[in-house]
């Protein structure tokens, strides 16, 4: 089932779209060939934990239609040094593009919580209901 | 239509090419363009990531270099402080053999200033090459420890090439200092002589030779018996970089010291 087109309640941002699923957990879809900068990574960090309301949720992350990321962003959103109200997070990706761009993330940047890369969406959210609190 | 596929992708594999030979230069200004989906985007987008990533790298290896650099230079400094207290120190003092301790100490420090002070100006900052330390360490010997009509000269025969790291050099330092330092002290009475050095790599060990051509020992020296601090010094020091030494006391004294790589 496909869930990550965004409803209209959804926030939306320069880059992207930010909202919170029935089953717990968030979701975060980036606009089509969007750039993301230390400035968007931000932004969307800060979207992301206004979601939160007394518990830490996982967050799904819809990068398939990524253009690129720069190091500050990918700094940014590997959670380190920062506060942050995720348990985990799964970073969808499809084409060649955002394939490379999600394992350079994963690879250099280490998150300091559970994420893994995913091509599909079931999969993804199956292994993120383990981490709804 | 099929050609124009073909010559567009010809184009960007240049163009990442160029940006890839860029970065190879740690010139990271440049970034490839990318503007679709495809497989040649793909890699664009890795080859900057790449980029971005080695830039920083890059950054932060020249900080920790200016660090070390300093580093090495501010110890140089508080050695040069030490070395010019005691010589102010040993304005005050007449005593001729409390002048010499001070004397003494004061080249020890010196020898492991000028370790540090060629660390800083060498290009790696983790070796110096010892031709070039033998030479100015002599000079400062000679300048701290030569009489007005001395007319002591080095003869330096040293294999060029022959670079050692801070662990070697500072050991080496003091047991060159000791061993000039007694040549000058103890083999010349008429201030006349040669002090030879010579450094060679043997490819299983470094094999370096102080030798002067000085009256050698006195007739019952003994070396356990007679040893002085800095005698003590070139055992210990030799040891410590699992080296040996051998004494010869024939035309003059000559040690040699073995070094294994």
């Amino acid at each position: 089932m496909e869930t990550l087109d965004p409803p209209k309640n959804a926030i939306e941002l320069s880059a992207f779209w930010t909202w919170m699923g029935d089953d717990g957990i968030a979701r975060t879809k980036t606009k089509p060939f969007a750039e993301i900068t230390v400035k968007e990574a931000i932004e969307n960090s800060a979207a992301v934990s206004s979601l939160f309301v007394d518990r830490k949720f996982p967050l799904l992350i819809d990068a398939r239609n990524i253009k690129s990321m720069e190091r500050e962003a990918r700094s940014h959103f590997s959670t380190h040094g920062r506060e942050t109200k995720i348990t985990s997070f799964a970073v969808m990706v499809k084409s060649p593009l955002s394939r490379v761009i999600g394992n350079f993330f994963m690879g250099l940047n280490k998150p300091a919580v559970p994420a893994r890369l995913f091509d599909d969406e079931t999969d993804a959210i199956n292994w993120l209901k383990k981490y709804v609190l | 239509m099929s050609s124009n596929i073909k010559d567009n992708n010809s184009e960007r594999v240049q163009e990442i090419l160029d940006v890839i030979m860029s970065y190879a230069r740690f010139d990271f200004s440049k970034k490839t363009s990318v503007i679709g989906n495809e497989t040649l985007d793909a890699i664009g987008a890795g080859v900057n990531m790449l980029g971005e990533e080695l830039e920083t790298s890059t950054i932060y290896l020249k900080e920790k270099e200016q660090l070390l650099k300093e580093i090495h230079h501010r110890v140089k400094n508080n050695l040069q402080i030490v070395s010019s207290l005691l010589n102010l120190q040993s304005e005050n003092i007449l005593d001729k053999r409390y002048l010499d301790l001070i004397i003494e100490s004061r080249n020890r420090i010196n020898s492991m200033a000028l370790v540090h002070e060629m660390l800083y100006s060498s290009k790696d900052l983790s070796k110096i090459e010892i031709s070039h330390y033998v030479e100015r360490l002599s000079k400062g010997i000679e300048h701290s420890l030569s009489k007005n009509d001395s007319s002591v000269k080095f003869n330096f025969n040293i294999e060029p090439g022959l670079f050692f790291d801070i662990d070697h050099m500072i050991p080496l330092g003091l047991i060159l200092n000791e061993i000039i330092s007694n040549s000058y002290k103890y083999a010349f009475p008429s201030n006349e002589g040669t002090i030879t050095i010579e450094m060679i790599d043997t490819e299983q060990f470094y094999r370096m030779t102080v030798k002067d051509n000085g009256v050698g020992f006195k007739p019952n020296f003994d070396l356990k018996r007679d040893s002085n601090l800095g005698m003590q010094l070139i055992y210990m020091l030799a040891e410590q970089l699992d080296g040996k030494v051998e004494i010869n006391n024939e035309l003059g004294v000559s040690y040699q010291i073995l070094i294994p790589h």
